[in-house]
């Protein structure tokens, strides 16, 4: 499902961000993203979904080859993806609701489906109730949950999670950890990017450890 | 709901999103629109209204033979039996010494309260000639003119040939005052307008990044930015069609009277219509075009990374 073949990304003239990176992520699989900060855990994620260039080797992702992706076609790779970014990238200015009705926006959906598919995955994160708050008026975990939905709510076969646990305690980590268990069970690959020690033992999953742009354990 | 049916709601929605929180900007580029056509609509009402002035007088053209005081009854047979046989001469009126004198007496006391009491005549009797409307007519009135001049029994001729030709030249540069000042406001118009777009984006920046992470279409990006920059050249041409129109009555009320007098018959003329239209047009082909270009270049921007 997903294979990097060789891969390196350099940001100027410092030592490579990825050095000559092999990996194979198969299909539903679960893995852990690990390492200390700087050794390319965001790096990779960036590049499997179309936000970073890379400067050599090869990406495939479900089949496509994302190097030879330009501006126009990109967008198909995306919408097989959800990504939770660090930081939850919430929209300030646009309600629970809105927030997840946007991913379905910008595919073209009909407003039917919208209403129904982002109903449906605020109440498979528990957050119904707040359907009509502003994200500054959620908490973090809250917060976290409205990025889980998002992603999840156009079903893409892939989630990439970058530190989707960093700011939280352990408690509601646990009970993000748990999302991200039952759309694995449903199917998904999920790529989990963590430098949390303990989140990686809560979970029996495959576990990539890099160091300094390269794998060091797989 | 077809897709791009659904795509340029989505789009107008957060065009309206964009006005209501940059609404100072947004009037802001809607003003200077507005006044950069009033300009441009200003010296298109003058244009039009010297270039009807100028065809009224051009039709009212007429050529006054002077006639010396010594002619003969058979030299003026011959005369005006010469305008009769020209094709494009209209009708011939004959102002004997007497009427001229007259008439001059008349309209001195009209104009400047004057009383003219002389014991001699000192006007020579003339023939007015009007011409049919044709094409080249001031070309066959000038031909007339030269043939006329050498009859004999004729003193003069007059018909303002200079002044038509010097008019004619420049009403043309009129033309091209008009076209380089639409180009040059045009240029202006694009770059205010694509700056005012640039800030809409970069207050919109967190929501553009977003859309393309999660799969949106360049298009879907660029539809809400495209569709305010033709908003903004609607208003502003429509805010200055509106203040044109006020400036245009009051003008009128005020200068009939002096018109009425210069060209009889001579109306005051708004822009017409179809130009109205291109007006209109051509600001929010602006407003697109300098949308476009500011869009595309954030994009490119984007892509860079």
């Amino acid at each position: 499902m997903i294979q990097l073949f060789n891969v390196t990304k350099k940001y100027g003239s410092a030592s490579p961000a990825l050095d000559n990176i092999s990996l194979k992520i198969e299909k539903g699989e679960f893995v852990y993203l690990t390492g200390p900060s700087g050794a390319g855990k965001t790096t990779i994620l960036k590049i499997l979904f179309g936000w970073e260039h890379f400067d050599e080797g090869q990406v495939l992702v479900q089949g496509i080859n994302v190097g030879k992706l330009d501006s126009e076609n990109i967008h198909t790779l995306r919408r097989s993806i959800g990504v939770i970014f660090q930081g939850y990238k919430l929209l300030t200015n646009k309600t629970v609701f809105e927030n997840v009705a946007f991913a379905q926006e910008v595919t073209n959906r009909d407003r039917k489906t919208i209403k129904f598919k982002t109903w449906e995955a605020l109440k498979n994160v528990g957050l119904t109730s707040k359907k009509d708050s502003f994200p500054a008026h959620l908490s973090g975990g809250e917060q976290q949950r409205v990025a889980i939905a998002r992603a999840m709510v156009n079903a893409p076969p892939i989630i990439l999670a970058d530190e989707p646990t960093g700011n939280l305690d352990q408690e509601i980590s646990l009970e993000i950890l748990k999302l991200f268990e039952e759309l694995n069970l449903n199917g998904v690959t999920i790529i989990f990017a963590t430098h949390s020690q303990d989140i990686l033992k809560l979970g029996n999953h495959r576990v990539i450890v890099l160091n300094r742009g390269k794998v060091v354990s797989s | 709901m077809s897709s791009v049916f659904q795509e340029l709601l989505i789009g107008f929605q957060a065009t309206i999103a964009n006005v209501r929180s940059n609404i100072q900007t947004f009037m802001i580029s809607v003003i200077t629109i507005a006044i950069s056509i009033c300009i441009l609509g200003f010296f298109l009402i003058i244009f039009f209204n010297l270039n009807a002035f100028f065809s009224t007088w051009n039709q009212q053209a007429q050529v006054i033979v002077y006639l010396k005081d010594d002619i003969t009854q058979s030299n003026k047979k011959d005369l005006e039996n010469l305008f009769k046989q020209n094709s494009i001469v209209q009708s011939i009126e004959e102002v004997t010494k007497d009427r001229a004198w007259k008439e001059f007496r008349k309209s001195q006391e009209k104009k400047l309260g004057l009383k003219l009491d002389f014991d001699f005549n000192p006007l020579p009797s003339s023939y007015r000639i009007s011409f049919k409307l044709s094409d080249n007519r001031l070309l066959h009135i000038s031909k007339f003119a030269n043939i006329t001049q050498n009859e004999p029994g004729v003193e003069s001729i007059e018909y303002g040939e200079n002044w038509i030709a010097r008019f004619e030249k420049f009403m043309v540069f009129c033309r091209v005052f008009l076209m380089a000042t639409g180009a040059l406001l045009s240029f202006g118009l694009i770059l205010i307008v694509s700056n005012t777009i640039r800030l809409s984006i970069y207050s919109r920046q967190d929501e553009i990044e977003l859309m393309l992470l999660i799969g949106a279409t360049p298009r879907f990006v660029k539809i809400p930015f495209l569709l305010e920059g033709i908003l903004q050249g609607l208003s502003g041409s429509l805010l200055s069609l509106g203040l044109m129109l006020v400036v245009y009555y009051y003008l009128k009320s005020e200068l009939q009277a002096s018109t009425d007098y210069i060209a009889s018959g001579m109306e005051f003329h708004f822009i017409p219509q179809p130009f109205l239209f291109s007006l209109v047009g051509l600001s929010m082909m602006i407003g697109f075009v300098a949308s476009y270009v500011s869009t595309c270049q954030y994009m490119q921007v984007l892509n860079k990374k």
